[in-house]
């Protein structure tokens, strides 16, 4: 999932013409000060993050003038929004709002279909709304190969008890959205609030845009634009974490390699596979370990790539033990495994047998693997345990090395 | 007997030539599971391993018998690949191909809903059924027999490498497989774990069975109700990984792509309770798989 800023979600919308505020992006508050000189009307000042639930988070604010927006924007600018730091503003134009309806587009994952939602109840948080009054909201199911017709758009919004002018302009303007949602191939596009001015006119003022990331290949207009990665974007990548990307696109043909740090923790995390690495971190955890990172390697990836992310694991200040696991795999050549893995404790000087290591990995090559472990005296299991019991292994082993450990 | 898979399987590989598909092709083939043709634009006349390679699937039909397709094609080729095969009257489908995009996976799986079509994945490892030694897509690899042995024990996994984990952990128990399938990690799958247990309840073969599951999806949910509306009578055991994910904001996705918790929905937590009201044998740590069978059995 690919998040696309505010701003370029209505860049979007606009060419597809659907109105919207006019907005300005501000990077300092003397540029927000000049744009509303220019623009000579009320703005909201929004903090452009990759993340929702801004009002709530005091980061949208209101200016009449140019002076109240320049102090305005300097206070978002100093903001950090769900741990993003502020660096940029949208200044938009103020609408004179009358109502505030709603509407989101996404895929419904238990019905494998289209499905959009609309209510003219909007500006507010559309689950609950659902929740509490199931009649103001419209549920609507798109077929994926026909698309959505005029006559579907206007039936959504006159269930809903629109009819007259109204019906067709909002018939019209979801037309366009669901078009936007097809050819960008977004994962969702909401419009909340979709705003009716107080002259009648219907506005997208609100956007949220976020692309399917395996359908980035058909949209290099895209590239550099969308947010890449944000599916695990409750903060900004650390430095670590964009070393370890570094690391994964350097060879970005063989095998997967991602690293994601976690607040404390002292056992550097390197395991293997979508599961099973999930299933490793919940037993360390359940035996009283504190994983440092959430790592997760696979499709058999070259020694070079599991050096450099062994490397970035053990970078980590605080790191105080390291544990590589997996299950049993098919294509994981494990003695390359063991090659990137020595290596780069090698580099850092890291001692086993001062500095708890337990590796698990029953795979392609194993015989070598493990004669490679032996020889740097590192602890080394292939399927003589089970994956819980490699983790039970690793906590004993820290608790054996470091008195008092977990208690 | 077995689900999904039997000796009656004439099996096309779509994408044969590619670096992949041929190794698949080659350790299929040396399990003994019959792969009759194969497809590759522009390769046609070729032999991969001594399959047959032609240019386009009709031309393959035209040859040979054929009611299973493994698509091993590139995201961008998926949607039209398994098109091919539904307009070619194949109505099993395999498809291991990963990151196909979300827009054209709905497409097909329409379709496929209409034709009456079964497809297992996008994203994919494979299906195995030891006992009748056939098997679709890399599963066990080289080597199937480290994990994957003869018996009466279901496994369906949302991973693909715990497939393989988890029938070990039943071959330790002391027991076999029927068949074990991996589901695909995306959450937009063509066969959820609830299909198939309303297949291992038909499988005279099958005792017992156990699934392997991650946080995101209603997945669980769908298996606790069908186990509850007695849809599946026999042992179900369960495992839900991630819990520690639930301690970090929603959102967030680890694993796999269908891994993702949000408004609430998919949470480990939420799953078991719904599982163990309905009266499956949750599993607390994955180990106690082994004891649960051993109870069970």
């Amino acid at each position: 999932m690919a998040r696309l800023l505010e701003n370029q979600s209505k860049d979007i919308l606009r060419q597809a013409g659907i109105p919207v505020p006019e907005y300005y992006v501000a990077g300092s508050p003397e540029q927000a000060a000049e744009i509303v000189e220019k623009l000579g009307k009320p703005v909201v000042l929004k903090a452009l993050v990759p993340i929702g639930k801004r009002g709530k988070a005091g980061a949208i604010k209101f200016a009449d003038n140019a002076e109240q927006a320049r102090v305005l924007t300097g206070e978002l600018l100093q903001m950090t929004v769900s741990k993003y730091p502020v660096q940029q503003v949208l200044v938009e134009e103020k609408l004179e709002i009358k109502e505030e309806l709603y509407v989101s587009i996404t895929i419904d994952r238990v019905k494998q279909l289209p499905v959009i939602i609309a209510s003219l109840s909007g500006g507010i948080d559309v689950e609950e709304l659902t929740k509490k009054h199931p009649e103001k909201v419209c549920t609507y199911y798109v077929h994926p190969w026909k698309g959505l017709f005029d006559y579907q758009s206007r039936e959504i919004w006159a269930g809903l008890g629109v009819s007259g002018k109204r019906l067709v302009k909002l018939g019209g303007l979801l037309k366009k959205l669901y078009k936007v949602f097809e050819d960008y191939e977004a994962y969702i596009l909401e419009i909340n609030p979709l705003v009716v001015t107080t002259d009648d006119e219907i506005v997208a003022a609100a956007s949220v845009m976020a692309i399917d990331d395996s359908a980035m290949f058909r949209h290099p207009e895209l590239a550099g634009k969308v947010q890449m990665g944000t599916e695990r974007a409750w903060r900004p990548l650390t430095d670590l974490e964009k070393k370890a990307v570094e690391v994964n696109e350097a060879d970005p043909y063989r095998g997967t390699a991602r690293y994601t740090e976690m607040e404390d923790g002292d056992i550097g995390f390197m395991c293997g596979g979508g599961g099973g690495s999930l299933l490793l971190f919940d037993a360390l955890v359940e035996f009283g370990g504190r994983p440092a990172n959430y790592s997760e390697f696979g499709g058999n990836p070259s020694d070079e790539k599991v050096y450099g992310l062994t490397k970035v694991i053990l970078s980590k200040p605080g790191v105080k033990g390291l544990f590589v696991a997996q299950n049993i795999t098919n294509n994981t050549q494990v003695d390359l495994v063991a090659k990137g893995v020595i290596r780069a404790i090698r580099e850092l000087n890291i001692d086993p047998k001062d500095f708890p290591i337990v590796v698990r990995e029953a795979g392609v090559n194993e015989e070598t693997a493990r004669r490679l472990f032996a020889e740097a005296g590192i602890e080394y299991y292939g399927d003589e345990i089970t994956m819980t019991g490699a983790a039970r292994r690793m906590v004993e082993k820290m608790k054996e090395r470091y008195p008092g450990y977990g208690e | 007997m077995a689900i999904l898979l039997d000796r009656n399987c004439k099996i096309v590989v779509q994408g044969i030539t590619g670096r992949e598909a041929s190794m698949v092709t080659k350790h299929t083939l040396d399990y003994g599971t019959p792969i009759v043709a194969g497809v590759t634009p522009g390769k046609g006349g070729q032999e991969v391993h001594g399959v047959p390679v032609y240019d386009t699937l009709r031309q393959a039909c035209r040859e040979h018998e054929i009611n299973t397709a493994m698509v091993y094609v590139p995201p961008a080729f998926v949607l039209s690949a398994v098109m091919e095969a539904i307009d070619n009257g194949i109505k099993f489908i395999f498809i291991a191909t990963e990151n196909v995009p979300q827009h054209d996976v709905i497409k097909f799986l329409h379709i496929a809903r209409e034709e009456g079509v079964r497809i297992v994945g996008p994203n994919s490892v494979g299906i195995i059924s030891p006992g009748e030694r056939m098997k679709l897509g890399a599963i066990g690899g080289d080597n199937p027999e480290r994990c994957f042995v003869p018996g009466h024990v279901g496994v369906i996994s949302r991973s693909g490498g715990m497939t393989a984990e988890t029938a070990w952990m039943v071959k330790r128990a002391g027991y076999g497989v029927s068949t074990c399938v991996s589901i695909g990690g995306d959450a937009l799958i063509g066969s959820p774990p609830k299909d198939l247990l309303a297949l291992f309840e038909q499988d005279t073969d099958t005792q017992a069975v156990v699934t392997f599951s991650e946080p995101g999806t209603n997945f669980e949910e769908e298996m606790a109700d069908f186990v509850r509306e007695g849809g599946f009578t026999k042992p179900l055991i369960s495992f839900v990984a991630g819990k520690f994910t639930e301690t970090l904001p929603e959102g967030t996705v680890f694993g796999h792509a269908g891994a993702m918790i949000a408004g609430g929905m998919g949470k480990p937590s939420h799953k078991i309770e719904k599982l163990r009201d309905a009266g499956v044998h949750v599993a607390d740590k994955f180990d106690d798989i082994i004891t649960l069978l051993r109870q069970i059995l």
